[in-house]
């Protein structure tokens, strides 16, 4: 397990030591605050349920700057060629990048703390709804993540890594209109299960059912999957 | 017999239906460092990649410390440090930072770690920029921290990849010392394109060429081997055109060059194909027409034999 701390441990002092965990952060943090507050002004109902939908979009136009580096990064840096070197099994280098962009989505996701404070000192929100929804949040998250990474293990150019992530994502997220659309109930279930907004809904609703939890465990470990035995077979 | 430290034995490389690298077969037993020559893109950074464990091979068997690289990747990489052509550094990382990261990864125990960072800092003379980014150094400390990176753990197995490239002379003859230290008592793969380093600390050279071995033996046995690049070469004044005449009739001299240099003198190059002392009967040959000044045999440099097998090797 010291291979996969060590580069847990390099890849978060590189986060720390180059602007992007900085920009991530910031402009998280402003982007959550305007949608808390406009959202919290408007309907003037102490709950998270739209902020929640705000922050999950936002989550995945970041997430492609956060995933984009990964390995691409590393490709152009001539760095690769070290690490698969090193006596560090491959799942340990997957892991420990993952962990480490996992990390940054948890900063970022407990900065957003602050705006509960206002909610509980002059409102009376429901926690399980809260809590229900952070969960949905941080499971959404950890699966974009492992889709961006995967797509920056696919290719040399960190731009184009982020470029098919960003679409990726949103079609994962926009699945769910296509429900609407099929004519047998298989297909609308089978297109409903693939959506990521679906299930968020759910979690956001205070549904936290093992179904939502076990898509997104699903998504994870397929893509870190892949991403491993890619990196294999690129040996 | 003393087991090889690093072994390949008829190893292939395709990249798609193009073969890279043609049954490629030797070994660098520990406490030798075999120089690996080659022009550019003659397979020689995919070899090492290969023995390092950045590439499989497509067939053949590539061993390091006697652990099969397809099949014990693991457990050999713990055995090789590894020097790519661009040393592989993170910009962002401090020096010192960088080196316990490998450390780290190395597996290298937690009480040792220092005296070990100390070690090779020390050894490549990197003191002065320990605390500094990576993306402040220059060429010459990212190769040295490339190299120093190789180094920890202290490995049975070195390979090397152009480690003199971007250096200054002085850092070149300190590194050149380093890697002939390390040599006696550890197995060295050294790529370099400068013949002058294979020679003063390579103990044998490897000549690769479109991916083929070309030869593989002591820099002074393929100097030997190769006496038919062998040249006379001799001052002289007098009647040129009848020495150069009489000069062409003997046996055993291919051809014979002049050129005229300052005072009517003339500088005559004759090409030889035997070891015999021909000297003697070229010297007697132009003293009994011209006047001789200077006559010594030159030997050929490993430049002519590494020339003479990539000549060679084109035409495969």
């Amino acid at each position: 397990m010291s291979g996969l701390f060590a580069i847990y441990k390099k890849e978060i002092v590189t986060y720390f030591r180059s602007p992007i965990a900085y920009f991530l952060i910031s402009s998280f943090l402003l982007g959550t605050g305007y949608f808390f507050i406009y959202n919290v002004f408007s309907t003037g109902a102490a709950t998270m349920d739209l902020t929640f939908r705000d922050m999950a979009f936002l989550l995945m136009i970041l997430i492609p700057v956060l995933t984009m580096r990964i390995f691409a990064g590393e490709y152009a840096g001539r760095t690769m060629d070290l690490l698969v070197t090193l006596p560090i099994f491959t799942w340990q280098i997957v892991l420990g990048k993952y962990l480490a962009a996992v990390t940054i989505l948890l900063i970022m996701t407990l900065a957003t703390f602050i705006n509960l404070i206002p909610m509980f000192l002059y409102g009376n929100p429901h926690i399980i709804n809260i809590v229900s929804g952070y969960i949905g949040f941080v499971l959404l998250g950890m699966a974009s993540i492992s889709i961006g990474q995967l797509y920056s293990a696919l290719t040399k150019n960190q731009i184009i890594a982020a470029l098919l992530t960003l679409p990726t994502l949103l079609g994962f997220w926009w699945l769910g209109q296509l429900q609407n659309m099929q004519s047998s109930a298989f297909m609308q279930n089978f297109v409903g299960y693939l959506a990521f907004s679906i299930h968020y809904s759910e979690l956001i609703r205070g549904l936290l059912r093992s179904e939502a939890v076990v898509y997104y465990l699903l998504v994870i470990l397929t893509s870190v999957t892949l991403t491993i035995n890619y990196i294999k077979w690129r040996r | 017999m003393v087991t090889p430290a690093i072994f390949l034995s008829d190893v292939c490389k395709n990249y798609g239906p193009k073969q890279i690298i043609h049954k490629i077969s030797f070994d660098v037993k520990p406490g030798e460092i075999v120089g690996f020559l080659g022009p550019n893109g003659a397979g020689k950074t995919t070899t090492m990649k290969m023995i390092a464990g950045a590439s499989t091979a497509t067939s053949g068997i590539v061993e390091v410390s006697g652990f099969d690289m397809s099949t014990e990747h693991h457990e050999a990489s713990k055995q090789i440090g590894y020097l790519p052509e661009h040393p592989p550094l993170y910009d962002v990382l401090e020096v010192s930072g960088y080196l316990k990261f490998i450390a780290n990864a190395k597996k290298i125990p937690r009480q040792t770690i220092k005296k070990e960072l100390d070690r090779v800092i020390n050894a490549c003379q990197l003191e002065q920029v320990s605390k500094t980014e990576i993306y402040k150094l220059s060429k010459g400390y990212r190769q040295r921290l490339g190299l120093a990176q190789a180094l920890l753990g202290d490995p049975e197995v070195l390979l090397l990849d152009e480690p003199t490239a971007g250096l200054d002379p002085g850092q070149i003859h300190e590194t050149r010392e380093v890697i002939k230290q390390i040599g006696t008592n550890h197995a060295v793969l050294l790529s370099t394109h400068i013949l002058t380093e294979v020679t003063l600390i390579c103990d044998r050279v490897a000549i690769i060429n479109q991916g083929c071995l070309l030869a593989v033996d002591t820099p002074s046995s393929l100097q030997k081997a190769s006496r038919e690049t062998n040249r006379v070469n001799l001052l002289a004044s007098g009647n040129i055109n009848q020495l150069k005449a009489e000069l062409e009739n003997l046996e055993n001299v291919h051809s014979v060059m002049s050129h005229k240099t300052q005072h009517d003198l003339t500088n005559i190059t004759c090409n030889v194909s035997t070891e015999d002392a021909i000297e003697t009967q070229i010297a007697k040959i132009t003293t009994g027409i011209s006047k001789l000044y200077r006559i010594e045999r030159q030997q050929p440099t490993l430049e002519n034999v590494f020339l003479k097998y990539i000549k060679k090797g084109d035409s495969l």
